[in-house]
């Protein structure tokens, strides 16, 4: 194991160290076992086994993520994710079955969610971290409800009647929070990105979205005029099959470029939000090419669908490797030192019902 | 020799040790420290690919494996059995068999355990739930100036609606189903039935048909669908479909989720129009009539819609052609069975 004298012994300028590398050794054959297994025993279960199928999938993602020698683990019990997931359903049913017949109801009911939500959003946060270690030590999360309500609620709010003027800076607060507010053990994390930088990676993703407007535009304008085209030559009529073609070729550029953008955006967002994150005095640094992710994810697409969803195993492996391996660690000091806090009870009810919701925020 | 990497579960301290057997006894011994910890109060982390295995001790701390086969060896003579999930998740054969088992189950379940479970939910649905289910939808549709206020005089309405009420049911007394008019350009020849029985006839299917007997034969369709609860099954059907996706897909993306639930429904349809057409033949057969009536309303039915380049009535009812064949031959086999008594 590196201990670390000779490396202090050389200096006052501990930035110096040698980076680590994070490793991800997992592969797509393996994990199709651990998949099709949870899968088969969460159908013959009715949707109770998938708690447990849950667990396994984050072991294995997290077992198989090594940093400086030693692999993360997840410690989530089960039977906590299965009551979580059943308040979640129970939320789902009520929102849904109150939006369908569209009742008055509806009105507490999402009254209801929304008061309930940061408290959900902030326990979930609470939960993955706790039960997240490495090296046997575990993360935490101490952000205050008060700051949970502020942050998501407030801000949220101010993000919608600002029509999404204010997004970006939600989404720095909400980082912030978050951040700024995880621990490994006694060791506090911290956040540096400022709004300012939010708002340039959101300009480009607007940029993309106009660009990809205007070749929407375009190409209806395009195959009109194939169709045209086509008419004058044909006589009149303009051959199906040829504008059958030109659509087919206009889908899939426009299906390419709506595939791509969300790509983008998360590699150029997760870059920005983990270079501006320390732990102590330890710095993260991410270098996820916006390239590199859009194949992976257009890859993907076209595997899974020609495989009728077989290959999503390897699908999930080669996002979790590529994503894992663009961060590295940038020692300050010895990894050795970092200390355990005593551990206390969370629930994982936060984390189920939020995730159900699709609020789930990736870390 | 198994070496391993123990950590005391209160700092991040890495001590590189050997772990060996001493009778009940595992020995964890380093540079400077030796621990005996007994085996049976050691927890053993299942196998997860290639994965580092964790021996976890009552104190916290515990020791990373990452020697695998040695590991295995060291535990075979512990008579350490491994959970039956684990074997099933790593052996070739069980893999195999859990994808057919489970291509299977999708298959029969989504064939005939879907339709089924839904098919039963909606006929025992509450009434309350698919009668305000229709208000809100019938609301939706006029405020939303989809459906216009029909054309047709309201002396041809009644006379229709008579007619209608006065066929006999196979399962004995007459629709109890309203009719309502409504004209709808978007939607050109159509006729609906609501999950509470409620049946909307659109002006041009009336102009278009335009023959009573024939017109008639569609509204007994329209019955069948009433009868069998389709509209409530379909809904509860894309919903778990969409909800089975989901899960399927899982993490790796949404987007791929929204658009086979929609594909999957269309084929459903065909079935439950199969059923609603069997239902009208046997109505027409039951009040003297043949089958063919709805055969020839399909047929006026899919030229109306070709020409107008409509896709209302045929994107849901794929299969025009086999339909009509199918109703001839029903309607054939009661005249010869006719002409033989």
């Amino acid at each position: 194991m590196n201990q670390g004298p000779e490396s202090e012994s050389h200096g006052h300028n501990t930035s110096t160290r040698a980076p680590e590398l994070v490793h991800f050794s997992g592969t797509g054959a393996e994990y199709f076992g651990i998949w099709i297994v949870n899968l088969l025993l969460t159908i013959v279960s009715l949707g109770i086994y998938s708690a447990w199928a849950k667990v396994r999938r984050l072991q294995y993602f997290y077992r198989h993520t090594e940093l400086a020698g030693s692999s993360f683990d997840f410690h989530g019990k089960p039977i906590k994710i299965l009551l979580g997931r059943a308040i979640a359903l129970v939320m789902l049913i009520a929102y849904n079955y109150t939006a369908r017949i569209q009742s008055p109801w509806i009105v507490v009911v999402l009254a209801g969610i929304a008061v309930a939500m940061p408290w959900l959003l902030r326990n979930s946060l609470r939960f993955r971290l706790y039960n997240t270690s490495w090296r046997g030590v575990r993360f935490h999360f101490r952000g205050s409800v008060a700051r949970a309500y502020r942050v998501f609620l407030l801000n949220g709010f101010l993000s919608i009647i600002t029509v999404y003027v204010m997004a970006p800076f939600m989404h720095q607060r909400v980082k912030a929070y978050q951040h700024d507010n995880s621990w490994f053990g006694q060791t506090r994390c911290s956040f540096h990105a400022r709004a300012g930088q939010f708002y340039k990676i959101y300009l480009v993703l607007l940029g993309a979205i106009v660009v990809f407007g205007i070749v929407v535009g375009f190409s209806g304008i395009g195959t009109a005029f194939i169709a045209i085209s086509q008419a004058q030559k044909h006589g009149g009529h303009p051959n199906p099959i040829a504008v059958l073609k030109a659509l087919g070729v206009l889908y899939g550029v426009l299906i390419l470029m709506g595939i791509s953008i969300g790509p983008l955006f998360h590699a150029l967002i997760t870059n920005l939000i983990w270079n501006n994150t320390r732990v102590g005095e330890h710095r993260i640094e991410c270098n996820m090419s916006p390239i590199g992710l859009i194949w992976i994810t257009f890859s993907n697409f076209v595997l899974v669908a020609l495989t009728i969803g077989l290959f999503i195993p390897w699908a999930m492996v080669r996002v979790a490797k590529f994503q894992v391996e663009a961060v590295r660690l940038v020692p300050a000091g010895d990894l050795q030192e970092f200390v355990n806090t005593e551990p206390d009870k969370i629930s994982a009810v936060g984390e189920e019902t939020a995730s159900a919701f699709d609020l789930d925020m990736s870390l | 020799m198994l070496t391993a990497d123990y950590m005391d579960g209160r700092s991040t301290r890495v001590r590189v040790v050997r772990l060996e057997v001493a009778g009940e006894n595992l020995v964890v011994s380093g540079e400077d420290f030796e621990v005996r910890v007994p085996f049976a109060e050691v927890k053993v982390d299942e196998r997860l690919g290639r994965a580092a295995r964790r021996l976890r001790f009552n104190d916290g701390a515990f020791c990373e494996v990452r020697d695998l086969p040695a590991l295995d060896y060291l535990l075979s003579a512990q008579a350490h059995r491994d959970g039956w999930v684990d074997r099933m998740q790593r052996q070739s054969r069980s893999v195999l068999l859990a994808v057919i088992a489970f291509a299977v189950l999708a298959i029969a379940g989504y064939k005939w355990g879907m339709p089924w479970a839904a098919a039963k939910a909606a006929a025992n649905m509450p009434a309350a739930i698919s009668e305000q289910l229709s208000v809100q939808a019938l609301r939706l549709l006029d405020d939303g100036k989809f459906f216009l206020p029909s054309g047709i005089a309201t002396d041809r309405q009644q006379a229709l609606s008579v007619e209608f009420h006065a066929l006999h049911l196979p399962e004995g007394g007459n629709s109890t189903a309203e009719l309502l008019f409504r004209r709808s350009p978007q939607l050109g020849a159509n006729a609906f039935a609501l999950p509470n029985g409620t049946i909307v006839v659109l002006d041009d299917l009336v102009t278009v048909i335009d023959d009573d007997g024939e017109i008639l034969a569609t509204l007994a369709h329209e019955e069948g669908h009433v009868h069998g609860h389709h509209g409530l099954q379909l809904l509860l059907q894309s919903s778990v479909a969409a909800t089975f996706l989901a899960l399927y897909i899982g993490d790796f993306s949404s987007l791929l989720a929204i658009a086979p639930a929609t594909l999957l429904q269309a084929t459903y349809s065909r079935d439950l129009e199969a059923q609603a057409d069997d239902y009208a033949a046997a109505v027409l057969k039951l009040n003297g009539r043949s089958p063919t009536l709805l055969a020839e309303a399909l047929k006026k039915l899919s030229v109306a819609h070709r020409q107008e380049g409509q896709a209302g009535y045929l994107s849901s009812h794929p299969a025009t052609d086999e339909r009509m064949r199918h109703l001839r031959a029903i309607s054939g086999s009661l005249s010869t069975s006719r002409s033989e008594r």
